[in-house]
């Protein structure tokens, strides 16, 4: 077991252990989180997380979206005595880049600026480690990072270096690799997709939502709120076949239909498995247990809301002699809370076993309890994740719930 | 795009129609062949859930007749790679699916296939 230093990017904390957990789920390792739970607080920057072996860290820095950067871990201390001291014991990890390993040695910090003289300072205090190899700023063998955290102090008025050394806690390590998943953020970005519509879910949550369903090759997903497909590119990007169906026809429709072209943008219009119209509350599956995952962004509001099969108040004699050709099934409204309950329900049948639900669901953050999702949950269904996207005085929920056992019939 | 692995896995809904109501029957159908990538072990995980008659009627009714009657027990990688042509190559672009039971016709249109239902039709 090795300790590596994981840089986060500082943006839906809560999403960060789920997201950490379902790809070393989906690549099958374990990771053993610090057990303080001040060092595995979400909101900090960095974490020091033990795995088995380099190359799951290389996964994750290559999968997770949330990871700027990883680096094998050589230290940490709330001052440079602690973290020199740590540095020694580990003198292991780093002798053998000591004779002649060209290097490049960083000093940086989060929420601050250091000087730099004290960055000098505070490389000249790393010199017991002897490092003879040649400094190369711009093509190093190996990258050695030190970062001060500070206390966010946004805000306020400060003198320039305020404040400078009263770190909350420094970390040191090697670079291991860049995380490379974050520049999916930019390939999927909405503003560049051909086809988007005005709900369409943001990249980076729509990534994030796909990396909790463990999407991967030779899976079956489907989105029964495809709308314009937002869920459908991310999933099929990491090798899974998507299939979406939705009430409203019009986004698949046309020549070569939206989803079509935006998923040709993307590569991956060959993971589409198939586009339907139905309401999903009526749905032609001739049988359950045939999807991996899930994953939708149900309709909301009043300008998007929700829709199933059926009238809001029967027609009048007049009304219904009047010829309608083409006929166009009536539609009504369809309530948050049924949806979110119905959703939960199907899954249960649609799912395969330890297959996962992953959806959004706003709430009020104020009213919001653990009760909310709870409520929902049915027999053999399991929440195993629940993460806020926070607007303020409301929020989005992402909720993963986990199939566990496979119904009788 | 409907390719024979959705239709292998819709059947009629309409309130009431209950027996009889799977496989549709394509009319008029139009397809095309779209190369799809080949992955064994998806194919291999979907099998379980195959109607096997289901689909060999339907692919051969559409001119394709690479699969056997009888669904083999030995999964050689020949017997895969036509059976991912089946379910995912072959697309059915323009028609209808008509429930075998009830009538119910389905129409498909630049390949999605619009399974909405008639309120008379819904329980």
């Amino acid at each position: 077991m090795h300790s590596y230093l994981f840089q986060f990017a500082q943006v839906h904390h809560e999403f960060r252990l789920p997201e950490l957990s379902s790809v070393a789920e989906l690549h099958g390792f374990s990771l053993s989180l610090p057990p303080q739970p001040e060092h595995r607080n979400p909101t900090r920057p960095f974490m020091v997380i033990g795995l088995e072996d380099e190359e799951h860290a290389r996964i994750l820095a290559r999968r997770c979206i949330l990871i700027k950067s990883v680096f094998v871990f050589y230290g940490q201390g709330f001052n440079y005595d602690e973290l020199h001291a740590a540095n020694r014991t580990l003198q292991g990890e780093w002798s053998r880049f000591t004779h002649d390993t060209s290097f490049r040695f960083l000093v940086t910090a989060y929420n601050h600026k250091i000087p730099q003289t004290r960055q000098r300072e505070v490389i000249e205090s790393f010199s017991y480690m002897g490092f003879l190899g040649k400094i190369d700023l711009k093509n190093p063998d190996i990258i050695l990072t030190c970062f001060e955290e500070y206390d966010d102090c946004r805000g306020t008025t400060r003198e320039k270096h305020e404040g400078d050394g009263h770190f909350r806690e420094v970390f040191f390590g090697r670079l291991l690799e860049e995380g490379s998943a974050r520049l999916l953020i930019a390939k999927f970005d909405v503003k560049k997709r051909n086809y988007y519509g005005n709900t369409s879910m943001e990249s980076e949550i729509s990534l994030l939502m796909a990396n909790q369903t463990l999407a991967a090759p030779g899976k079956l997903l489907y989105d029964p709120f495809m709308g314009t497909g937002s869920m459908a590119y991310p999933t099929a990007h990491f090798g899974a076949m998507v299939f979406g169906s939705d009430i409203d026809g019009r986004q698949m429709r046309g020549k070569v239909p939206g989803v079509i072209r935006a998923a040709t943008q993307y590569g991956v219009a060959s993971r589409i498995l198939g586009l339907s119209t139905f309401d999903v509350t009526r749905n032609p599956w001739r049988c359950g247990e045939l999807f991996d995952a899930i994953v939708t962004d149900p309709p909301y509001g009043v300008r998007a809301g929700a829709k199933r099969l059926g009238r809001k108040k029967e027609l009048t004699p007049t009304q219904r002699d009047l010829d309608d050709q083409p006929y166009i099934p009536p539609t009504r409204p369809y309530e948050l809370s049924h949806l979110a309950a119905d959703l939960v329900i199907l899954a249960r049948y649609l799912l395969k076993p330890g297959g996962r639900l992953v959806f959004f669901l706003p709430t009020v953050t104020e009213e919001y309890e653990e009760v909310d999702v709870s409520t929902m949950v049915c027999e053999g269904m399991d929440v195993i994740a629940n993460s806020l996207q926070d607007f303020g005085s409301w929020g989005r929920r992402v909720s993963r719930f986990s199939f566990l056992h496979p119904l009788a019939n | 795009m409907v390719r024979l692995i959705t239709h292998n896995l819709l059947a009629c809904h309409v309130k009431g129609c209950t027996s009889n109501n799977f496989p549709l029957e394509f009319k008029d159908a139009k397809l095309e062949l779209r190369e799809a990538e080949y992955n064994p072990e998806f194919i291999r995980g979907f099998l379980p859930k195959i109607e096997w008659k289901a689909l060999v009627d339907t692919a051969r009714q559409l001119g394709d007749t690479s699969l056997p009657l009888e669904q083999p027990e030995m999964l050689d990688d020949e017997f895969l790679k036509n059976l991912h042509h089946v379910l995912l190559e072959i697309h059915v672009e323009e028609g209808s699916m008509i429930c075998p039971n009830c009538k119910h016709d389905y129409p498909i249109s630049n390949g999605i296939p619009n399974m909405l239902l008639a309120e008379h039709e819904i329980g």
